[in-house]
């Protein structure tokens, strides 16, 4: 086969690739959330390929969090801590990561798609010339082919492609923050830690000058709220948000808003549902002012109840909503927040809770 | 020195014309245009204000079917001085592994170049590969998410900024580099259509055949591809109750959507 593929390609034998490896970012000391819940497909991989979970842990001084990956659900984990570490630069991160990857050949390689993520695994997937899926949102294992499937959704919303890499190894795949749940944590786990010693080649040609803390709302973040109240175009106005925060924290959840609040700057993008946003499973979702575009309905699929309350009957959301109320949201959500105040004061007398 | 800047530009559907078939579910893409991807087109604004700052020329590239001509023809009337399409049938069905291979090799024939500017990332594929593998293949620095960039001309750096999820970074990094512009930094400027009447008039936009690349065809298209779609399904349509309340009292309307709400088991006061 080797004639047969491109020269810039070093011919794999996919055969010898063993093990489900999944990236550890490492975040002020700690091992990144994002990167922990990986460990729950890379569980169910590897137990139906019959190989073992490998946990990649580099950076300095990073060797204390080998256990946390063990807990989590790792059997091995490869731990490069090395002073030329300390500064993370992906060149550099990547290249040590895919010199490990070279040496001990897995069948599979995740990353948690943080940002840091995204900007990492493309280039371990190119330096190691293999293929790598982003955002996958599913995975499948064809244990006769010994394959693994990643699974996105394509070409915006609703549908989804599976993906194989028939030839090449490791098998890579990006992972958004919060799509698979974290493993149940078990202090018990054993596994064994590796220590590992790479050629670490400094980045010459880039510098880090300044990191400058960004003071973030103290929310919730929407893919994780059990109440979402969500804007739209609908709502006329920054402004609009007000009213929706205050009935998102009377009901202890929060505020999102659709791709049109977002471009008219009325909500910042980490809050934007949808197929360019995040796609959230609340248990209920209040679309306010909002259409119901595909793309924005494919973000709130999972949502186990939808409320709309839009201005205009026509409005497509109403199909796609399980309760709908046509009015203006300046009366509709004062008086949402009313009801709900008056019967939270009843509960307080111990009276019942009948609205 | 004036700056050479080279920038990306994905021909993409117009994901935000799609919509859905509400008797099967499935999506409707007939008839769906075809648009230069928004978020390069922010990348361009962001190449054509540092050359306007600081001198020289931009060069946008794209790696797409003849019809992108049309998206390059748009990026021409914006300001940028050089389109060129890569274009050939070996082309078709890379990944983007093969996609930013073609990409290197096209940017290593324009020649010497200071900057490649690339938008966040796509909005029909969304995978934000395309920077980092074209800067792996050219053995570049690169950084993502930019929002703000200075060059230091007498030596030669570019000073970024870059926003993440907590915090801003600022970089120098040597040219030549690559950034990737993040989403919301720049807004493209308007399109003269006098520029783009005479970019279409006088046919501007080159087209890169492989005849020209001459690239060997086991590196591209589907065959220099690693991964492969082997089924598309597609998701059925949420089923919901559809209730809405027919009356105009908001206060009637309230009671009635917290006791759906209640009975349901979702809200709990």
């Amino acid at each position: 086969m080797s004639g047969e593929i491109c020269r810039e390609w070093e011919p794999v034998r996919p055969e010898e690739y063993k093990g489900i490896w999944v990236y550890m970012q490492v975040e002020e000391g700690r091992v990144h959330e994002a990167s922990l819940q990986l460990l729950g497909p890379a569980r169910y991989m590897a137990d139906k390929l019959g190989t073992y979970v490998g946990a990649v842990l580099i950076g300095y001084g990073v060797r204390h969090l080998a256990s946390e990956p063990i807990y989590y659900g790792a059997d091995r984990v490869f731990v490069v801590d090395d002073e030329r570490l300390k500064t993370y630069y992906p060149r550099v991160y990547g290249k040590v990561l895919a010199a490990l990857a070279r040496k001990h050949k897995p069948h599979a390689l995740l990353i948690g798609a943080t940002m840091r993520g995204r900007e990492l695994a493309p280039y371990v997937a190119n330096t190691l010339r293999t293929g790598i899926t982003a955002d996958l949102t599913n995975f499948d294992v064809d244990v006769e082919k010994k394959e693994i499937i990643l699974i996105r959704p394509p070409f915006g919303a609703w549908m989804l492609a599976h993906i194989r890499t028939p030839h090449r190894r490791p098998v890579m795949g990006s992972v958004r923050p919060n799509v698979f749940p974290l493993p149940p944590r078990d202090e018990s786990r054993r596994g064994e830690v590796i220590e590992e010693r790479v050629d670490v080649e400094p980045e010459t040609r880039l510098r880090i000058v300044e990191q400058i803390p960004i003071r973030r709302s103290e929310d919730i973040p929407i893919e994780k709220a059990e109440i979402l109240v969500s804007g739209g175009r609908g709502l006329g106005s920054k402004d609009g948000f007000k009213l929706l925060r205050e009935l998102a924290e009377l009901l202890g959840g929060t505020i999102s808003g659709s791709r049109k609040a977002v471009d008219a700057g009325w909500i910042p993008h980490e809050k934007q549902v949808g197929q360019t946003g995040k796609s959230v499973k609340p248990n209920i979702y209040f679309a306010v002012g909002i259409s119901g575009a595909a793309q924005h309905l494919f973000g709130i699929r999972e949502a186990k109840c939808v409320v709309a309350i839009n201005i205009d009957p026509e409005a497509p959301i109403f199909e796609n909503a399980d309760y709908g109320i046509v009015g203006d949201y300046r009366e509709v959500i004062p008086a949402l927040i009313e009801v709900i105040k008056e019967l939270k004061a009843k509960k307080g007398r111990g009276e019942a809770t009948r609205p | 020195m004036p700056l050479k800047i080279i920038t990306c530009i994905k021909w993409v559907p117009n994901t935000m014309a799609v919509s859905i078939d509400e008797k099967t579910g499935t999506l409707i893409r007939e008839g769906v245009p075809s648009i230069a991807n928004p978020h390069d087109l922010c990348a361009l604004e962001a190449a054509l204000q540092l050359r306007d700052r600081y001198g020289g020329e931009v060069t946008v590239i794209s790696m797409a079917p003849p019809s992108a001509v049309l998206g390059l023809e748009h990026a021409l009337g914006m300001g940028a001085d050089r389109a060129i399409l890569i274009s050939d049938r070996a082309f078709a069905g890379a990944d983007t592994l093969a996609t930013s291979y073609t990409l290197a090799k096209a940017i290593e024939r324009i020649g010497e170049f200071d900057l490649i500017v690339t938008g966040q990332e796509t909005i029909d594929s969304s995978t934000a590969h395309i920077g980092a593998q074209v800067a792996s293949w050219l053995n570049i620095p690169y950084v993502y998410y930019v929002v703000d960039a200075e060059y230091d001309e007498s030596r030669r750096v570019l000073r970024v900024k870059r926003m993440l999820e907590n915090m801003y970074e600022v970089y120098e990094m040597d040219l030549p580099g690559l950034i990737s512009i993040a989403m919301h930094a720049f807004r493209p400027r308007r399109v003269r259509l006098e520029n783009k009447l005479r970019a279409k008039l006088e046919r501007r936009v080159e087209v890169w055949t492989n005849e020209v690349l001459k690239l060997d065809e086991r590196c591209v298209g589907l065959r220099g591809s690693a991964t492969a779609v082997t089924k598309i399904e597609f998701m059925p349509k949420v089923p919901r109750k559809r209730q809405v309340f027919r009356g105009r009292d908001p206060k009637e309307a309230a009671r009635w959507l917290v006791s759906r709400l209640i009975e349901d088991g979702l809200l709990k006061l």
